[in-house]
């Protein structure tokens, strides 16, 4: 994601709102797609706004395709909506209620051929019977699957997505999720999903980025950022529950994921960590136990066979990332 | 296998079976009250209408509505009134566009400007009226120049009616177009639409019954519009003043044909508007398409 000039994406924006100010900057070339994950209130919804121009940026410019899409410069003017190739998954929804599912999908196609199309769509979305209905007769998972529909109609080049499958149910969301990204590639196109759901995130996209208080803190590959945060507050973000002082080293913590501890003593796989069990409860097929280590410090770990509570165990955080305090 | 009741829970939860809770009384009694109320308000707001009914004769309305010129009231009103109304549509669905969306400097002060002349006597207006658009008037000059009289013409009684009906137009537009979220505009425009586009597609359609309930209490209100018009257009002779007239001449029995007259002049428009707002508000509400 290093700028470069055909890159199809440019962000470097900075605006002011009430509470926190947000700034990010990144590029993304044609085909990629990129999460933005954070916390409620972190800013990811004004990001997506401001790529898409519907924001006034305090500094900095958004560009697609090289054309300017928000920010002021000298002697040059922002695209107007309608030409900005962009199209936003808002969360809430926002459907246009007087219209109908298929009216509403259709909305951004300005060649009339394009029916065939729209109602395979429908059929993909799993809104065919639901085609002459309106916006207020559906459910929320619904209306999350025409306003989808809608963006994907489009002629995109940018597609922007605020937790657009989040009221939809899991079974469907594999299939939304692999239409979405198919849509995202047959045009070539940049994807930006901002969620605070963490598998969410990795599942759509191949770029990660953390966003806390208005900062993008991190930026990498979907895997790398959770296995290796820069910062504790990254690491507790993106589900480190635990951090034990590196024995060898001042202000160094081991930050401990409770999915990447397994029991028993394995030196060549990470660190050996030895303490007490606090409790244990059901955690989906699998239990958590938090775990007291020698240095007082607690941590959560996720394990097959629940050992006795007030047990000395011994277990081997596998590679844990090294971080300040 | 033998079942209980958890009378622990029922306890708690304050109800006794067999016995109504003192909250459901209270709950009972006052929807009947709420439902009294309304019974007696609806009458009340009933009861002109059914008064006039009452004291009119087919023999009186023939001999009130019958001779020659009888109702050219009638058609200056509805002349005045329409001219009026296109006025208010023109001049006064951008104002309460950008109000409702914000885009006004000075906002508030311009709110306050369209709030005024609901808050003056129409009597008032127009005395004020005649300073402004009468022969001597700060205007009265300008339009003089074109060929415009601002006392007892049509075009005053235009502009008498535009001042009475016109806030009643712009505060409906106002909360019709704030009721529509902004988002979707946004929406309609990085999907293709123009700014005017999304107006026409989206917009307007979301705000159509606002916008008809509006218009039609705008259109009720110019029809019936006396106490400026009175003052500054007296001629030529509109419904008001020609019921106000009537019943100097006649007293009420003379009257009493042209305010039905009026009633049924300016009450259809806005039963309409209202039952069609009803109907596309439900519609979109609702859950098929037509």
């Amino acid at each position: 994601m290093t700028g470069t000039p055909s890159s199809l994406l440019e962000v470097d924006m900075e605006v002011e709102r009430r509470q926190v100010t947000v700034a990010a900057a990144f590029t993304l070339q044609a085909g990629e797609r990129l999460a933005i994950f954070g916390t409620s209130g972190a800013g990811k919804t004004t990001i997506l706004e401001s790529i898409a121009g519907l924001v006034q940026l305090t500094s900095g410019k958004v560009r697609v395709d090289g054309k300017l899409v928000a920010g002021r410069l000298k002697g040059e003017r922002a695209l107007e909506p309608r030409h900005r190739q962009v199209a936003l998954v808002r969360q809430p929804t926002t459907l246009f209620p007087h219209l109908t599912v298929e009216q509403n999908v259709a909305y951004g196609i300005r060649r009339s051929p394009a029916r065939g199309q729209i109602s395979d769509l429908l059929d993909r979305l799993g809104l065919t019977t639901l085609a002459r209905a309106r916006g207020a007769a559906l459910s929320g998972g619904q209306r999350q699957r025409v306003a989808l529909g809608r963006a994907l109609a489009s002629p995109f080049r940018v597609l922007l997505l605020d937790e657009p499958l989040s009221a939809v149910d899991l079974a469907a969301r594999q299939e939304l999720r692999q239409l979405t990204i198919e849509a995202s590639l047959d045009r070539n196109a940049a994807g930006i999903l901002v969620t605070h759901d963490l598998t969410e995130a990795q599942a759509f996209s191949d770029q990660l980025g953390i966003i806390d208080d208005g900062r993008l803190l991190q930026l990498g590959g979907a895997h790398e950022v959770v296995l290796f945060p820069r910062s504790r507050r990254v690491a507790e973000l993106v589900g480190y529950g635990g951090f034990v002082p590196v024995p060898s080293a001042v202000d160094s913590l081991f930050a401990i994921h409770p999915d990447r501890v397994v029991p028993g003593a394995a030196p060549q796989r990470g660190v050996v960590l030895t303490g007490t069990v606090l409790s244990t409860r059901p955690f989906g097929p699998r239990y958590e136990c938090t775990v007291c280590e020698r240095s007082g410090e607690r941590f959560a770990v996720h394990v097959d066979a629940p050992p006795a509570v007030g047990t000395e165990c011994t277990l081997t955080a596998l590679d844990p990332p090294v971080v300040a305090p | 296998m033998r079942t209980t009741t958890p009378a622990g829970n029922l306890a708690a939860s304050g109800v006794v079976p067999g016995f109504p809770s003192a909250g459901r009384i209270v709950a009972r009694g006052s929807t009947a009250l709420a439902l009294l109320g309304a019974l007696i308000i609806w009458l009340a707001l009933l009861g002109p209408f059914a008064v006039l009914i009452q004291h009119l004769s087919f023999h009186s309305i023939r001999a009130a509505l019958g001779p020659p010129g009888a109702l050219d009231p009638l058609w200056t009103s509805l002349g005045a009134s329409a001219v009026a109304l296109g006025a208010m549509v023109l001049l006064g669905t951008p104002l309460a566009y950008l109000l409702a969306r914000g885009r006004l400097p000075l906002a508030r002060i311009v709110e306050l400007g369209i709030l005024l002349p609901l808050m003056m006597p129409p009597l008032v207006i127009g005395l004020l009226l005649i300073f402004l658009i009468g022969p001597d008037g700060t205007l009265g000059n300008l339009l003089a120049d074109i060929h415009l009289t601002g006392v007892n013409t049509f075009f005053a009684l235009i502009v008498a009616e535009f001042y009475e009906a016109a806030p009643f137009y712009v505060l409906g537009a106002h909360a019709a177009f704030a009721s529509v979220d902004p988002r979707i505009e946004q929406d309609a425009t990085l999907l293709g639409d123009r700014p005017l586009q999304a107006f026409r597609r989206i917009t307007l359609p979301l705000a159509a019954p606002g916008l008809a309930t509006g218009l039609a209490t705008a259109w009720a209100r110019a029809m019936g519009a006396f106490g400026a018009v009175v003052i500054i257009a007296y001629y030529p002779r509109g419904l008001p003043n020609q019921i106000f007239i009537a019943f100097q001449e006649f007293s009420l029995p003379g009257a009493l044909p042209f305010a039905l007259l009026l009633v049924v002049a300016a009450l259809p428009l806005p039963v309409l508007a209202y039952l069609w707002s009803a109907r596309t508000r439900s519609r979109v509400a609702g859950a098929e398409a037509p």
